[in-house]
């Protein structure tokens, strides 16, 4: 997965084998690529109706609605059991991959057949042109890959199948950064191999041991040493434990807060947000214990944090009403969704703060009144803002103030041009501190109900 | 703005329908993995849609391919809105497809355009849904947001 990261537009894909001699591997490879993800399986799981995805990838689709994508039949996340052959076939295909795509694509001169001692040190060279290059083991690549591989020697160069059958158990190619030395085939960094020619080498072809994962090493061996092999797993202490699902509307604030904490996770931000963090991070944390090269905690927590970051709804460590102002002034919130949303309430604010107001009015006369029979006229000013006497509508009660200044159209939250605002969204919202989101222009909002209304019977 | 998940899920989509559509539905522009434009045109001699090419809008959200994309229709000189008893003239689509509930993973942008064509192709009735007069003067939600009632089993 990690070596697919790179550019976004040059992204290895089944239809690569297009084009090729051996495009009928395209089918090979889509049958081990995750229908959610499309990218090959990473800890593969099985549901209970016998469907394969990624161990992320179905965790993901279950919490949101606990139905499988192919099937749309209902399944637990605690029903899926590992699907750890595919997970071999996977991770064998895919290190074979870039070799056998290089080997289709590879025009037929330099396909001539070589010894196995130059197709070693040719590999090498290969090898630098092309750092993504994962390591391989020939013995591990799947047989339909090796028959098919044999086919197309035989269709670009005609060699005899005996040949290109014997030549099969060639070295593998090794991707761990080290040359092979010219003399005793022992593999060690470039800088060092001089040195070595001068003290240490032996003067003749060595027997590899598998630790030093040499060219001529095969198999499982020195698929190991650096990716930790299916067999022996990397010497876990004890298998990380997976997580319960947490039902979210039985739990109290402080008992989830409580829950985070032991966990380590961040517990800032409102309750949706913690529910969706410690939904994300359970779903993280269970695909990693399916995963046959866990990562460490601190990495997940890494994960966590992207994904928060990327989803635009990082809490910040404020209030409540604060984290509610981030999301507002997110470049991506929906002004129009939350305009219809929220729509009655508005229309209550409004009403409430047009009662106040006028209320205000008239409390306001009698003040002006009394304050000209009373001779101290300054005195009756409670306020001291300097908004007093002389503009009695500014002077409403706090709770319910509608702010009707229009606002910088710069500061609209809503996404660029949805086909729903063609019509041009006269509801905006801003959020002002320590307080809701205030409505600032009130025009419209009768058809803003009515249309609400109107789509739920329609279609 | 995507996740990593969906902007990998889309980069892998778009790698493979830039090389390979199937007929009748060509890529217009992809220069984001927010939003595609697509171009369908029906293939079967069908008198309603014959000799016309109809323009379809992508809208990835970040929880794409969980969530589903929206999609609507687009009205331009050259690409009308299709004529047809679920697709309102502002190009919104009612099918459960692209619903919340109708909505797998599974799906991508081939299949649904493929979904749409068939949609297109199966139609027999120049109309357009009931109340389109009234809901296209009155929406003001994205599709997403509409609570569509999905009753016609045929298409």
């Amino acid at each position: 997965m990690e070596a697919f990261s790179g550019d976004a537009f040059n992204v290895p894909d089944s239809t690569d084998w297009l084009g090729t001699p051996l495009a009928c591997l395209m089918q090979v490879e889509q049958a081990f690529r995750c229908h959610v993800c499309k990218d090959f399986y990473s800890s593969p799981m099985i549901t209970s109706c016998n469907h394969t995805f990624c161990s992320i990838c179905i965790r993901r689709c279950l919490s949101v609605d606990g139905k499988c994508p192919l099937c749309r039949a209902s399944d637990q996340e605690s029903k899926l059991r590992g699907n750890w052959a595919l997970r071999e076939a996977v991770d064998a295909f895919v290190q074979s991959r870039d070799v056998v795509l290089q080997f289709a694509k590879t025009p037929i001169e330099n396909a001539t057949p070589r010894s196995p001692k130059r197709k070693a040190t040719d590999l090498d060279e290969e090898r630098e042109e092309q750092p993504e290059n994962k390591r391989l083991r020939m013995t591990t690549r799947s047989s339909k890959a090796k028959a098919v591989e044999a086919t197309a020697a035989i269709m670009r160069e005609e060699v005899d199948v005996a040949e290109s059958e014997e030549t099969a158990d060639y070295e593998p190619e090794l991707d761990d950064g080290l040359v092979a030395c010219p003399i005793c085939w022992s593999r060690m960094k470039p800088w060092q191999v001089d040195r070595h020619l001068d003290t240490s080498c032996p003067g003749s072809p060595q027997p590899q041991n598998a630790s030093s994962s040499t060219a001529k090493t095969r198999g499982g061996s020195s698929f190991g040493a650096a990716r930790t092999p299916f067999q022996n797993p990397p010497t876990p202490t004890k298998p990380p434990e997976r997580l319960p699902a947490l039902a979210y509307s039985m739990l109290k604030d402080t008992a989830l807060r409580k829950k985070m904490a032991e966990l380590g996770l961040s517990t800032s931000g409102s309750r949706q947000m913690l529910e969706k963090r410690h939904q994300e991070w359970v779903t993280i944390w269970n695909a990693n214990c399916d995963s046959a090269r866990p990562k460490k905690r601190s990495e997940l927590l890494h994960d966590l944090e992207v994904w928060e970051r990327t989803m635009g709804t990082r809490a910040p460590t404020m209030s409540r009403s604060a984290n509610l102002g981030a999301q507002i002034k997110d470049k991506d919130f929906d002004g129009a969704a939350w305009a219809a949303k929220h729509d009655m309430s508005f229309k209550d604010l409004i009403a409430k703060a047009r009662n106040s107001k006028n209320k205000v009015h008239r409390k306001g006369d009698e003040v002006a009144k009394s304050k000209e029979g009373s001779s101290a006229p300054e005195s009756g000013q409670s306020d001291g803002d300097g908004a007093g006497n002389a503009s009695p509508a500014l002077a409403l009660p706090k709770a319910t103030v509608v702010d009707l200044t229009a606002v910088p159209p710069s500061s609209q939250p809503e996404p660029a041009d949805s086909p729903a605002q063609t019509g041009q969204e006269l509801t905006q919202t801003r959020h002002l501190e320590n307080g809701p989101p205030y409505l600032l222009q009130v025009e419209n909002i009768a058809n803003h109900s009515l249309s609400g209304e109107a789509e739920r019977t329609r279609s | 703005m995507s996740t990593q998940f969906a902007a990998k899920r889309l980069s892998k989509e778009l790698s493979k329908i830039s090389s390979s559509l199937p007929p009748g539905i060509e890529l217009v522009s992809a220069d984001n993995f927010e939003e595609w434009l697509l171009d369908i045109r029906v293939l079967d001699n069908n008198p309603l849609y014959q000799n016309q090419t109809y323009r379809l809008k992508f809208r990835f959200g970040s929880s794409y391919p969980i969530e589903p994309p929206e999609v609507v229709f687009v009205k331009l000189p050259d690409r009308p809105i299709p004529m047809h008893p679920h697709i309102y003239s502002n190009g919104i689509i009612c099918l459960d497809l692209l619903g919340q509930q109708g909505w797998s993973p599974v799906q991508n942008v081939e299949s649904v355009c493929m979904s749409l064509q068939s949609m297109l192709t199966g139609n027999s009735k120049n109309e357009r849904p009931p109340g389109d007069e009234e809901f296209v003067r009155g929406n003001r939600l994205r599709p997403k947001d509409i609570e569509f009632y999905y009753h016609d089993n045929d298409v």
